[in-house]
This record gives structure tokens, C-alpha cells and sequence, in this order.
């Protein structure tokens, strides 16, 4: 089984407002996955109908070879999520958070925790609402990853995270991958995804505009124009034949011009703003 | 499943005995009260007895509350009545949107448990608190007639519980839909219901075209008077009251299973 997700024409309204519309996309094995968009853009939407918190109106999510409708229970087992909030019961500790979760899952997964609460340097003692964001990501991180999932589904996961502690996140991430999990990355921190993904979609107002390699959404046929000519200074991004470009500017009196491969962010902002490109 | 089922044990435990020690408290003091007051009581019973309607209503025309056992179950009755059935809707009212509104279902639903059983463990939770906070309160009643070197009533007092529970759980079970439907107000909206069913008991106790619906209300059947006389309570009571708890529970499953998981 090479898609470990498979999403297939989702389209999700809430009432008359936008969720998501027509998203198909696929995840590998093995793969660490970047899943873009700036806020609204539908990446909660998708990833909530994923795991069955939503109903979605059309459109078809296999994860693990299992659909995510009829067998949502069976799914769950082999996935761990992380949601951007990392909210728990405010009176429980920290440790009987953790080990709910793995009874909830039928599991000890006590070795795992105690790893994991080391590396990340988790204090079990303390109880949840004495904890600050950054301390409930990272419980959030151990009742994701004790029961070594076979996918790993993370919504902005490290916001409030200190940077060792990314670090850590990421090469722990990294770990299980190379054990053969694999990881979908939400997030709008593009440097991370530039770090760590190996592909990456990018959502915008509800749809997904383009899914590709990293590699490929930075050196893509598409390319920063920076022109100053006739008086005038432009900014664009263009993707065709570079020879139609060429044509088009020989009739201009060029001051300045600067032709290179998008950033991430450029890609990005982009797509995001839905910007100006020349074919 | 188990697992959440001892977590919201764990979690109410606290809640649970401070309402189980507030009614059964009160109901002990009132117990104890009875000697204090007995004279007087003797003096009150007979024109409380021949006060019409409202006699009917608070049960008064049925016993005497000059005896423990007329005074505990017009006096106690009520408390119990009254405290019991906004125990049971303040607690199953919160029971499934508390996930909800501490944003604390993304972390339970990212679990591999189905919404049905989730229900049904939060179900068995109230449940088992109900019991837990009658026998409680049971204990506090039983007490009470021991420091007064009473005979306890026990068969009165055994049907008199089962009934309040029996009622409990019909008023949890309606609030428990409205934990599962409602998005705002959810526990003002079930201590309304519980207020309006006992409200709808004495109002048909006293409005006598009213009388052939009483069964339609759980405190037709769990009405401490006309338990402690011996007296049948209406036909059809206790059908009525097994089919709103199926049938709210059912609703409760179809709508909470349907539902988005709000972010």
C-alpha cells in the first residue's frame, strides 16, 4: 500500500459558508507531507474530516486503506494527531493525561511515554492547568507518538514550542519515519516544511491549488520577474517558455531586470494571494 | 471504554459528593428538626391536613406529618424530590458538550473510540453517580432516624429511593439530549426541565382536570406522600417514564453521532 492517505474530491460547507471544495490529494508512505494555507484556507477542514470530528458532504478519504467513515474507529487506532490547541482536563496530571490516552487505546505504552516525556523534557507531576502552551504541546506530542503510529497527523504543532524543543519534535518525527510512519505537517511555518517535508500541498480559500515536491514548488517552471523598464518597476511571477519572456521585453527599454527561482515564501504568497502570473 | 468510564468517576467524584452531602445533609437536619418540632407539627397537622388542593399537592392530605414517617416524606420528600432532579440535570447537561466547550474533544475523538461509545461510557458514569449519590443520601436519611431512635421504614424508604432514582435517571436522560443537541444554555435549559416537570406535579395535584395526565411526569410515581401511605401510584407512570429515558437516550445516540465536532 503506497497512499497511506487518500483524499478524493472532498468538498465540506458549513451551512452556506466555505469548508473545503473538491480537494483530492494523495500521501505516501514514509513521507513527511506539508499541508499549506494560510488561516481559513481549509487545512483544519480537511484534516477534521480525516479523522471523523466533521461529516463531509461528497467526495471520499481512505487512510491506511481503510475508509475514514465506516471504519473510523479502526483508523484512529493507528493514527497519531496532534491539534493546534493541546487542550486536556484542567485538573488532571500530566501523567494520568498520558496514560489515559494510551487506556483509551487498550495499550501500556508506558516505556514509549517515559521516553518520550525524557526527550522532551516533560514534567508528569504537574497538572494540566498549571502547564503553558508550549508545556501542553508537548504532552500533546507524547499522547500523539507513545503508541508508535503508523501515521502522524500534526496541526500547527509548534507553535509555542521553544526552538530545542523543535528540534527534538522534528528529529523525533523523523525517527518514526524511518520506521516506516508517515507524517502530514499542517502548518503555514513554510521554513519548517522547506526543512522537513518532502512534498507539500498548498490550500487556498478552500481548495487545493498545487501539490508537488518541495524541490519542484521551489525551482517550478515558475519564476521571479523583477523588471524595472520603461520607468516603470514590476514584480511578477512567470511560468512558460522563457523565450516568449525574452520577446516581450525586447520591445521595452530594461534598466533592471532580475529572473530566479521563487522562495518557498514567494511560491507561497503567491498562491496565497491568488497573485499576478504570466503564462 | 472502561477507561472512560473511570475517568469521569474520577473527574465528578468531587461534584457528585458535594450534592449527595448537600441533599443528604439537609435531609438529615430536617430529620433531626422533627423532635424539635414535633409539638407544633402535632398542633399543624390536622389543618394542614384540610387545606384542599394544596394538601393534595404537597402530599399533607395523604399523611400525617405529625409521625417521623409523614414528616420525612412531606418535608425530606421534597428536598430530595427537588435537590436530586437538579443534580441529575446540572450533571448530565454538562456531561458530553463539557468536551466541547473545554475544547477537549479533538484530544477524546482523536482516540479510537466511536461517538456510541463515548455516550454510552458518559451514560454509565451518570448512572453510576446517581446510584451513588441515592445511597448516599439513603445513609444521611437512615442516620437521621437512628439519632432519633426511630424505626426506620425500611420498605418505604428502599421504594421511595428506587423511585427518585427511577426519576433521576428520566430527568438525566432528557438532559443528557439536551447536552448532546443544545449549544447555548444547556444547563439553564435542563434545570428548567427539571423545575417544569415538578412544577407540572403540582400543578396537576391541585388543578383536578389535570389528574388523568400526572402520569405523564416522573414525580407522579416518585411522590414521597403517596409512597410512605401506600398509596398505587397512577397507571401508566412508570411505562411513561422507561419510555422518555429510551427514547431520549435514542435521541441522544442519532443526534451526537450526527453531529460536527465544533472547533
Amino acid at each position: 500500500m503506497d497512499n497511506v492517505i487518500r483524499i478524493q474530491n472532498l468538498t465540506k460547507h458549513y451551512g452556506k459558508k466555505r469548508g473545503v471544495e473538491d480537494v483530492s490529494f494523495d500521501v505516501n508512505k514514509g513521507e513527511i507531507f506539508g499541508f499549506i494555507g494560510p488561516n481559513g484556507a481549509g487545512k483544519s477542514t480537511t484534516i477534521r474530516s480525516m479523522l471523523g470530528f466533521i461529516r463531509f458532504e461528497s467526495g471520499s478519504i481512505k487512510i491506511l486503506g481503510m475508509n475514514a467513515v465506516s471504519e473510523h474507529e479502526k483508523i484512529l487506532k493507528s493514527v497519531g494527531y496532534m491539534p493546534s490547541e493541546a487542550l486536556f482536563y484542567p485538573a488532571m496530571k500530566v501523567s494520568d493525561v498520558i496514560k489515559y490516552a494510551a487506556d483509551v487505546r487498550g495499550m501500556d505504552c508506558s516505556d514509549e511515554a517515559a521516553k518520550l516525556c525524557e526527550r522532551l523534557q516533560v514534567d508528569t507531576s504537574r497538572k494540566i492547568r498549571e502547564l503553558s502552551l508550549g508545556n501542553r504541546k508537548k504532552v500533546s506530542i507524547v499522547c500523539a507518538m507513545q503508541h508508535k503510529p503508523e501515521l502522524f497527523i500534526f496541526d500547527e504543532p509548534t507553535g509555542g514550542l521553544d526552538p530545542l524543543v523543535q528540534n527534538t519534535f522534528f528529529e523525533l518525527i523523523k525517527e518514526y519515519v524511518n520506521e516506516g510512519a508517515t507524517c502530514l505537517l499542517s502548518t503555514h511555518i513554510l521554513p519548517e516544511v522547506r526543512k522537513h517535508c518532502d512534498r507539500a500541498a498548498i490550500m487556498r480559500e478552500g481548495r487545493l491549488i498545487k501539490t508537488d515536491t518541495v524541490e519542484n514548488l521551489i525551482h517550478s517552471a515558475a519564476k521571479y520577474i523583477k523588471l524595472t523598464a520603461d520607468g516603470k518597476t514590476e514584480e511578477y511571477m512567470f511560468s512558460g517558455d522563457i523565450n516568449d519572456l525574452i520577446r516581450e521585453l525586447s520591445g521595452k527599454h530594461i534598466e533592471n531586470i532580475s529572473i530566479e527561482d521563487p522562495s518557498l515564501e514567494d511560491m507561497f504568497m503567491h498562491f496565497y494571494e491568488g497573485g499576478k502570473e504570466r503564462v | 471504554m472502561t477507561a472512560i468510564i473511570k475517568q469521569e468517576l474520577k473527574l465528578n467524584l468531587k461534584s457528585m459528593l458535594i450534592w449527595a452531602l448537600t441533599v443528604g445533609g439537609l435531609g438529615f437536619i430536617c430529620i433531626l428538626m422533627y423532635t424539635s418540632m414535633e409539638g407544633e407539627v402535632m398542633e399543624m397537622a390536622d389543618s394542614f391536613s384540610q387545606m384542599g388542593a394544596f394538601s393534595d399537592a404537597f402530599g399533607m392530605s395523604t399523611l400525617s406529618i405529625a409521625t417521623i414517617a409523614g414528616f420525612f416524606a412531606t418535608e425530606v420528600g421534597t428536598v430530595h424530590g427537588l435537590g436530586s432532579a437538579m443534580f441529575a440535570a446540572f450533571f448530565a447537561s454538562s456531561m458530553l458538550s463539557k468536551e466541547e466547550d473545554g475544547h477537549t474533544g479533538e484530544f477524546l475523538f482523536s482516540l479510537p473510540v466511536s461517538r456510541g461509545k463515548v455516550i454510552a461510557a458518559k451514560g454509565m458514569a451518570i448512572l453510576t453517580h446517581l446510584v451513588l449519590f441515592t445511597l448516599i443520601c439513603g445513609i444521611f436519611y437512615v442516620m437521621g432516624f437512628a439519632a432519633l431512635g426511630e424505626e426506620v421504614p425500611g420498605e418505604e424508604m428502599a421504594r421511595f429511593l428506587s423511585c427518585m432514582l427511577l426519576m433521576n435517571v428520566e430527568i438525566a436522560a432528557l438532559s443528557y439530549l439536551v447536552s448532546a443537541t443544545s449549544s447555548k444554555t444547556r444547563m439553564g435549559l435542563a434545570l428548567g426541565i427539571s423545575l417544569i416537570i415538578y412544577t407540572y406535579d403540582i400543578l396537576g395535584r391541585v388543578v383536578p382536570s389535570m389528574k388523568d395526565y400526572l402520569f405523564i411526569g416522573p414525580f407522579s410515581y416518585a411522590n414521597a406522600s403517596e409512597i410512605f401511605a401506600h398509596i398505587d401510584a397512577p397507571d401508566h407512570s412508570f411505562v411513561t417514564s422507561v419510555l422518555v429515558t429510551v427514547l431520549a437516550t435514542i435521541c441522544t445516540f442519532a443526534a451526537y453521532t450526527r453531529k460536527d465536532l465544533a472547533s
